[in-house]
């Protein structure tokens, strides 16, 4: 430990500020409030703060920030931005260091988002322990009220001078270039900052009846507790101020931006949460998470289950933010979470006395990359009034190389960027195929694009079928309207290397005829590959000609035999499908673990990180969009 | 050629703020008509106000007009603060001061770039001359960017400006900004000069006409006033801004929903012109030179004219923006807290605000009760006080232009019209007539 | 083909108008990208012609109703712009007043001359296809419903409230400050201009599709404001929307 008068320490602050190749930011006044901001003088700093409006990670994850630009006078150009200007932020709370540590791991887990690590890696941690505790902050309990690591250097206030613990090499270097007179710590000195230490212990005014590690095991009960959600959640203003405070909150929305001359633009991100309205919407209009009660709910499952079981930490540090700025005040862990705890006593519930700690499984990779790829649209051929097939090669010559069930995330430059299924299978090599309904902005404006027209492809995404566990099997395709367009890449797969497969079966069922789509393929392959295809629709207008069942998807499930211990059902459709086909199939008896399914959600990102896709605790595009039926049924948001 | 039977009907008037007609009927070589009309729809403002609070009726009568959003803001203002007693700090005046003079030199360089410049230059719109005139188009823009960069500077942006606020300034621009500003201000000045040539050498299609008829404007003895003064006429010399009522005299004509005006004569004229005419020596020393440039020295006559008046206020502007910030430099600008909001002890009263806006005069009269509740409310818009002078003016040119082909007296109207630079949505907010 | 565009005003202060006219540089970009063919404020020119038509002010009179008509008929997409046209706006205050009241005090015995009826957003008339909200509407949402539009892209409408922007922008909130603010229930897209510039925000914008509004008056209550004040509150730029639901 060292020591610097206070005198010294301005002066080491002023002598960072004078140099013109750092950015040095501290916690500043605003109003009668705190926020971090650029220092231009030492007197500036207010170390003696109690909580800023929002935490340092607006630094590494800003609220509105370039992934990439584009100009399309010359084909197609992509830049990434600019090199960043080293850091120090001066004055970061224990709570916020911990918080930060947080978002590294969230940030390198699957693949490492380059444009955080680029910032985190400029930057210089200078913390300082906590002299005032805001009301609402119970961090304390979450162990984040004080820390030994995870800063470059770290203050104590001990009166007329500062302890400072050396965090890194880093921080040691920058001590010893600009600051002076620092000398080393005193027996005094280390009494004095060892009872400040224990000081912060007991300032926190928010108190937990319960020990909170055990919130993961409240929380496994607490899903359907009858009214407890709607309750809590009744005053929502679904305004976002919880989760867009919060520090370790990283859900983020994708937009394009296109300059007056329509040919230059960018692609953003930017801050969002899952407290907003529309946040689980998808282009249909189906919004997967429509009400208060499931989006409030969402937030503390997320923070306080969801997190702990795939990192090993409840992602909440208990700065109390959300706490302070939620007008109609329904944003306090520590209110709802004493509440479940007293309601779970109440109802004579046993509790574990100790939290289960989970399976940790963290794989990292290498960085994401979020500039497409520029393809070139091969051939296309509209299938019915909403849907056309494209045939799409990449430019620079390489292959997809998907898995059947992947989806890949195709741009429309200055429109925007959608997922789309995989149509193809991997077989077909140089070039695949999406089938594209035409219903949101990128999906309209690709169908009137045509041959030749560039678009842009990142990917493929996603978990895919896994085409081995498969084989030797019996295969019952069950498809509802679009959804045959994921699961020809399976079929084509499969019929590609038909030895390895058992029987086929594909039930196909629309709401009219002229909805069916590739059914000239379909039926030709039928009569050709030993597959029985039976298509079906709800109705038949006059207008049209019919000759097959008339009913929906589940009216043919009884038409056909198969062996439920060697058949795999493999499902794809609208969401209100799953629910009745999943019934009839365990009518006979199929296990669950012999149904598959591929679902939907919005997806932006394609790596698990926006968190558009979640459903509960699985990401749709990261751990799906296949699924195995026995993994999910306990999953309420999914079907 | 001389035409017996000439009928002028421009409906909707284009280039102007707002909707005003023009109906000239000549039959066999006589007048029969010669009426210059308002249509827009009343839009009710002095009820509406009526019931508010007082720090909410500057957001609410800001939107009486987009153009001169701060000075009806600061008209509002004044009036809720001399109703309340409420003081303004040195440097509040003179930032406010400042923001007129944004108001001002934005709305005169909209006005003379794009609404009176295609009449001169013989074309429909500015964009043509886009084409044509590139470079004193880009000029004109480069202008009015200044112009909306200082108006943003000091209240936030130029329509509805939010850092107005009863007793001061929710947020002020640091000294870094305002020397900033400053500097662009003074880099502006060749601009302006090219703009003046450029107006000078069209000055000659400006016509001829004379009119004699009363000025109104305030005044002030030590500046040219735009923010504070006393009344002033040309015909009966200055009164105290409270007795605004005896020199108003609204009343309200059939043909149009905008109230007219008068005063010592059947009408009378405020906006630029009058303000150079009743105040001419405080002008800024390069404003007056280049009125001299012009000819344009009191007591001018010519309502065409009013445009050249407004380009020797842009110069003014400049010249005294600069002066302002000068002062405030030497001050030292004192910091405010952010998100300021000055305590206010609300009570009953009555308040007049008069400022001088673009286009000429303008008038809030405020009553309060006990809880700052408004209780009645008049508004005398700069234009309203115009309409009576544009049909007397109109019935006067009109004579003397008979002859000339239909569309040439179609266009010499319009032009007289669109001289007065009217902005006939706020007029339409009009006052109440009888206040017994 | 360069689309042509036409400007048209109602009952409402010309500010978004002038707002396009602010685009300064811009609007030569802009210009570049379209044909205007009718914008009374700035040209003499004037066509029936046109396939965008933006329509600024709200409509206050039974006559106003034909025109918009025209209007929609000549156009393929009409944009509303600004509050007036989009909500109804300031001009809605003095649909809480007696309409007769409200005409005779300003015109006195005169007031049968002048025909006026509730003002309300222009999609009462007709239908819009998209809308740049605000009081005054901002400049730069303005060009990317423009921009999108030329794109052939449906405009995005926020469904958010300010706060979220009002977050991102590191304020303090309003109420902490001690005074009452509408913004948790008002459609964001402005980037909470008004609170960066150190005041409130007014709700100018409208409000969110679907707004706790009981929550929200219960938020202004406990905060201080009287429950007649806080629905006086509602009644500035809500109060079409809200006599419609």
């Amino acid at each position: 430990m060292k020591i610097i008068s206070k005198e010294d320490f301005q002066n080491f602050i002023n002598a960072l500020i004078k140099d013109d190749s750092l950015n040095v930011i501290g916690v500043k006044s605003r109003g009668t409030k705190f926020a971090f901001g650029p220092l231009e003088s030492a007197e500036e700093l207010r170390l003696d703060y109690d909580i800023t409006l929002l935490p340092p990670k607006k630094y590494f994850f800003p609220q509105r920030e370039t992934l990439f630009t584009y100009d399309l006078t010359d084909g197609f150009s992509a830049k990434n931005p600019e090199e960043i200007k080293p850091m120090v932020i001066v004055g970061v709370h224990p709570y916020d260091i911990v918080a930060l540590l947080h978002m590294d791991e969230i940030f390198r887990e699957t693949k490492s988002d380059p444009y955080y690590f680029k910032k985190r890696d400029a930057a210089i941690i200078i913390g300082v322990n906590i002299q005032k505790m805001s009301k609402w902050n119970f961090s304390s309990y979450m162990g984040s009220a004080a820390i030994d690591y995870g800063y470059d250097l770290m203050l104590t206030d001990l009166g007329n001078r500062y302890a400072i613990n050396i965090g890194s090499q880093k921080g040691e270097d920058l001590l010893s270039k600009y600051a002076k007179n620092v000398t080393l710590a005193l027996a005094r000195d280390i009494q004095v900052a060892g009872q400040k230490k224990r000081e912060v212990m007991s300032m926190s005014q928010q108190k937990f009846d319960f020990p909170p590690e055990l919130i993961p095991e409240l929380l496994k009960d607490a899903y359907g507790k009858s009214g407890f959600w709607e309750k809590h959640s009744e005053k929502c203003l679904a305004c976002g101020s919880c989760v867009l405070v919060c520090p370790t909150c990283y859900c983020f929305d994708v937009k394009e931006n296109l300059d007056l001359s329509l040919e230059q633009g960018e692609r953003i991100r930017t801050w969002d949460g899952c407290l907003l309205e529309d946040f689980a919407k998808i282009a249909s209009g189906e919004n997967f998470r429509a009400t208060r009660p499931t989006r409030y709910r969402h937030r503390y499952f997320k923070k306080g289950k969801y997190m702990f079981d795939a990192f090993g930490f409840i992602s909440c540090v208990g700065c109390g933010r959300c706490s302070s700025n939620c007008l109609p005040d329904i944003a306090n862990p520590v209110n709802l979470f004493n509440d479940m705890y007293h309601e779970s006593l109440e109802s004579g519930e046993q509790m574990a006395t100790v939290a289960a700690q989970p399976e940790v499984k963290i794989q990292t990779g290498g960085d994401i990359d979020y500039v497409p790829k520029l393809a070139t649209i091969i051939k296309k051929a509209p299938m019915t009034s909403m849907e056309t097939l494209f045939e799409i090669k990449l430019d620079d010559g390489s292959e997809l190389s998907q898995k059947p069930g992947q989806f890949v995330e195709v741009s429309v430059f200055g429109i925007g960027e959608a997922p789309i299924s995989l149509s193809s299978s991997p077989t077909k090599k140089e070039t695949f195929e999406v089938c594209v309904r035409k219903l949101g902005n990128v999906t309209t404006k690709l169908h009137r694009l045509n041959v030749g027209d560039k678009v842009g492809i990142r990917g493929p995404f996603g978990n895919g079928f896994d085409v081995d566990a498969l084989k030797g099997k019996d295969l019952l395709f069950i498809a509802g309207g679009l959804g045959i367009a994921p699961l020809r890449s399976l079929i084509n797969y499969v019929l590609d290397n038909r030895k390895d497969y058992g029987r086929v079966y594909l039930l196909y069922g629309c709401k009219e005829p002229k909805e069916l789509l590739f059914s000239d393929e379909l039926l030709s392959l039928a009569s050709k590959e030993n597959v029985e295809f039976k298509p079906t629709v709800d109705r038949c207008p006059e207008s049209g000609v019919w000759e097959g069942n008339i009913g929906v998807i589940t009216t043919l499930i009884p038409q056909i035999t198969f062996d439920p211990e060697k058949t795999i059902a493999i499902l794809c459709g609208p969401p209100v499908m799953y629910k009745f086909v999943i019934a009839d199939l365990k009518k006979r008896n199929v296990p669950d673990d012999h149904i598959i399914m591929s679902l939907e959600r919005r997806m932006k990102c394609g790596v698990g990180k926006c968190g558009h896709c979640q459903i509960n605790q699985i990401y749709v595009c990261k751990d799906g969009p296949v699924f195995n039926y026995s993994k999910i049924k306990g999953v309420p948001e999914a079907l | 050629m001389k035409e017996s039977n000439i009928d002028v009907e421009v409906h909707h008037i284009t280039r102007v703020e707002g909707h005003g007609n023009i109906n000239v009927n000549i039959k066999n070589g006589v007048i029969e008509q010669c009426e210059w009309s308002i249509p827009e729809a009343p839009r009710f403002f002095e009820a509406m106000v009526v019931g508010r609070s007082w720090n909410e009726l500057h957001h609410i009568t800001s939107r009486i007009c987009g153009i001169c959003s701060i000075g009806h803001t600061l008209a509002s203002l004044k009036a809720t603060e001399s109703a309340m007693g409420i003081p303004i700090s040195e440097q509040d005046l003179k930032l406010r001061k400042l923001a007129l003079h944004a108001e001002n030199l934005q709305s005169h360089i909209l006005h003379l770039g794009f609404l009176v410049l295609p009449d001169l230059m013989g074309v429909g719109s500015v964009i043509p001359l886009a084409s044509t005139n590139l470079p004193e188009v880009k000029t004109v823009l480069q202008l009015h960017r200044t112009a909306n960069e200082m108006s943003t500077l000091l209240c936030g942006r130029t329509t509805h400006p939010q850092r107005l606020i009863p007793g001061g300034f929710s947020k002020i621009p640091s000294m870094k900004e305002l020397i900033l500003i400053r500097k662009k201000l003074q880099d502006s000045i060749p601009s302006i000069q090219a703009v003046a040539e450029l107006y000078k050498s069209l000055a000659g299609r400006l016509p001829d006409f004379k009119r004699e008829t009363e000025f109104i404007s305030l005044t002030d003895p030590n500046e040219y006033a735009l923010y504070d003064g006393k009344l002033d006429s040309s015909d009966t010399g200055t009164a105290p801004v409270k007795e605004y009522l005896a020199y108003t005299n609204e009343y309200i004509i059939p043909q149009s929903t905008a109230k007219w005006a008068k005063h010592t004569r059947e009408s009378y004229m405020v906006g630029a012109l009058a303000r150079l005419n009743n105040n001419y020596k405080n002008l800024s020393p390069m404003a007056q030179k280049t009125a001299e440039a012009f000819n344009l020295q009191p007591m001018c006559y010519n309502p065409f004219m009013n445009s050249i008046a407004q380009l020797v206020e842009v110069v003014h502007s400049v010249e005294d923006s600069i002066r302002l910030i000068n002062e405030l430099e030497a001050a030292g600008l004192k910091p405010q807290p952010d998100y300021n909001k000055p305590e206010i002890k609300v009570k009953a009263g009555n308040g007049v605000g008069a400022v001088e806006v673009p286009r000429g005069i303008l008038f809030h009269d405020y009553t309060y009760n006990e809880k700052g509740i408004c209780t009645k409310a008049n508004c005398i818009i700069p234009t309203n006080q115009n309409h009576g002078n544009i049909q007397l003016d109109m019935k006067s040119i009109l004579p003397q232009i008979i002859d000339k082909p239909q569309k040439e007296i179609e266009l010499t109207l319009e032009m007289l019209v669109r001289a007065y630079d009217p902005c006939i949505s706020c007029s339409t907010h009009v006052v109440k007539v009888n206040l017994t | 083909m360069k689309p042509k565009v036409a400007f048209f005003d109602f009952a409402g202060c010309e500010g978004d108008q002038l707002q396009v006219a602010n685009l300064e540089e811009d609007l030569l970009a802009l210009l570049g990208q379209v044909e205007v063919v009718s914008f009374r404020e700035v040209m003499k020119e004037h066509s029936d012609n046109y396939d965008i038509a933006f329509v600024e002010g709200s409509c206050t009179r039974l006559q106003d109703e034909d025109r918009l008509k025209t209007i929609r008929k000549n156009a393929k997409i009409v944009v509303a712009i600004g509050s007036c046209a989009t909500i109804g706006g300031i001009n809605s205050l003095r649909n809480y007043k007696d309409l007769d009241t409200v005409k005779k005090t300003v015109y006195g015995e005169n007031a049968k001359l002048f025909d006026s009826y509730a003002a309300r957003a222009i999609d009462a008339v007709i239908p819009v296809d998209a809308y740049v909200h605000g009081c005054p509407i901002d400049k730069e949402d303005f060009l990317q419903v423009v921009k999108a539009l030329l794109v052939g892209k449906k405009p995005e409408t926020t469904t958010y409230p300010v706060c979220v922007e009002c977050k991102k922008n590191e304020n303090v909130c309003a109420f902490e400050r001690g005074q009452f603010c509408v913004g948790t229930v008002t459609r964001a897209g402005c980037n909470s201009c008004c609170v960066n510039e150190g005041t409130i925000c007014w709700g100018c914008r409208g409000l969110v599709d679907n707004p706790n509004e009981n929550s929200h008056k219960e938020v202004l209550i406990k905060y201080g404001l009287t429950v007649d004040d806080a629905i006086s509150k509602f009644r500035l730029y809500f109060g079409w929307q809200e006599a419609k639901r």
